[in-house]
């Protein structure tokens, strides 16, 4: 059986059961979240990580889309409240974004400001997060939310290389890396090069979730749909 | 529930009404309005400006493409007169058309002028015109309009990260951002990057405002038509 971690998405774990696996995510390996904007691959992410939260399961989170006071209040509207985690140091923050609002914030032990404009700075402070929260269990969840600030300061192929240094980094600590990326933001090559790169696909287009994955050692591909809405408790897979 | 500040639109609170909440624009979000031309994009924002005036609360207006004196007559259109917040300073604009040096402006600290082509400078004059409102009002409204010129003037991957630098500067002072946009002026994944930007999508198209997405509630469309107040749902 391959492991899995429960997704915290209602509907979620039941939709994507199979033979291999139990259901939920599965454990240690990369998902792009994908889709138009506006569809819900934000929400999807915190909801997958505030349940890790939930069971003290340690959390890298790359925000470079919103500061991290944006996504606390995103995180409260749905009544995921992450600042005891951020206290206990349960979250280790990497505010790519914050900077350009021009004003001034200070690095804590765990929140630590980079520049989405400059990925080298960028991944040096994921590589002493990854240490930091491999530290504290070899079962942690990333996220990077998202690619598309990513894209649109930066090269393409820049993107592309720093996006594998940062996969190639969770995947030797253990973790399980969850990345969010508009559809549509770069040219379909780049869009094709980006998905070849991750063992999961999760497109949500707005009424459907589509889920492909692939299991690479016994070389085969599982893939689910279903219909989900967004409620106040966040994403809900309604097997429709 | 999310806090909304009022539209002044009429019906739009109604249609984006949600579990007892007052419907309107979500407090300290982003939206984007976006349509073919003449549908009435501008119209949106200056109502959307005007209401806030108002109400007490300020407005940074950055016109890209119409110069003060235009803006002022199209407002006067709508009998939204803008003079006395203009002197009271509660109008802050940021004129990239007119020329000050053949005194199409006026001397005043809330009137700045800045250049289509210059974004650089754009950004200089958003930073000190936040600051500026934000002392007075924390609650206040931003208005673009329109990316569209901004895009036909500079390369586009830099217009979409002045957007998101001027969106993080409006939202961290607590403010609420409004950009208006002319559908298909720019390429697909310019559209795409821009629409990712925002925290709500309004699309007007002649006939029908479609809000496309919106923080707290889901996808919501009304018929419209443009009076002498303005759009009205």
């Amino acid at each position: 059986m391959i492991q899995t971690i429960e997704s915290g998405i209602p509907g979620f774990d039941q939709l994507t059961v199979s033979e291999l696996a139990e259901g939920g995510i599965p454990e240690k390996s990369t998902t792009l979240i994908y889709g138009p904007p506006k569809t819900g691959k934000s929400i999807f992410c915190n909801q997958f990580a505030y349940q890790g939260l939930l069971k003290l399961e340690p959390c890298l989170y790359v925000t470079t889309d919103q500061g991290l006071k944006q996504v606390q209040s995103n995180m409260m509207g749905f009544n995921w409240l992450i600042q005891s985690y951020i206290q206990n140091q349960t979250i280790y923050i990497i505010d790519g974004i914050s900077q350009l609002s021009g004003a001034k914030f200070d690095d804590t032990n765990n929140i630590k400001l980079s520049s989405v404009g400059n990925p080298a700075d960028m991944m040096v402070k994921v590589g002493i997060g990854t240490r930091s929260v491999y530290k504290k269990s070899n079962h942690f969840i990333s996220i990077l939310d998202s690619l598309n600030t990513l894209f649109a300061f930066n090269q393409e192929q820049m993107v592309i290389r720093i996006l594998k240094a940062y996969l190639r980094r969770i995947r030797e600590a253990g973790g399980t890396g969850l990345i969010a990326y508009t559809e549509g933001v770069t040219d379909s090559d780049t869009e094709n090069e980006l998905k070849s790169l991750f063992d999961n696909t999760i497109r949500l287009d707005g009424e459907y979730i589509r889920v492909e994955s692939n299991f690479e050692d016994i070389e085969e591909v599982k893939s689910y749909e279903s219909t989900y809405i967004i409620t106040d408790k966040g994403i809900v897979v309604n097997g429709k | 529930m999310i806090p909304c500040i009022e539209s002044g639109i009429s019906g739009f609170e109604e249609l984006t009404r949600s579990n007892g909440g007052t419907g309107g624009i979500p407090e300290n979000t982003a939206t984007l309005v976006y349509g073919p031309a003449k549908t009435g994009k501008s119209i949106f924002a200056n109502q959307f400006t005007y209401q806030g005036l108002l109400n007490g609360e300020p407005c940074l207006y950055i016109t890209t493409d119409k110069g003060l004196k235009q803006f002022e007559t199209s407002m006067n259109e709508f009998q939204w007169p803008i003079e006395t917040y203009l002197e009271d300073n509660s109008l802050y604009v940021i004129d990239t058309i007119s020329d000050v040096s053949k005194g199409n402006l006026p001397k005043s600290k809330t009137v700045v002028q800045s250049y289509i082509n210059n974004p650089t400078d754009i950004m200089v004059k958003v930073g000190s015109g936040v600051h500026y409102i934000y002392r007075n009002n924390p609650r206040f409204r931003s208005v673009i309009d329109s990316a569209t010129t901004l895009l036909a003037y500079n390369e586009n991957m830099l217009i979409i990260r002045v957007l998101k630098a001027y969106l993080m500067r409006v939202n961290e002072a607590g403010g609420t951002p409004i950009i208006i946009y002319t559908e298909n002026s720019a390429d697909k994944i310019v559209e795409t990057m821009l629409k990712s930007l925002v925290d709500n999508i309004i699309r007007l198209d002649g006939k029908e405002l479609v809000v496309e997405a919106m923080k707290g509630i889901g996808k919501r469309s009304s018929p419209y038509q443009i009076t002498d107040k303005g759009i009205e749902l």
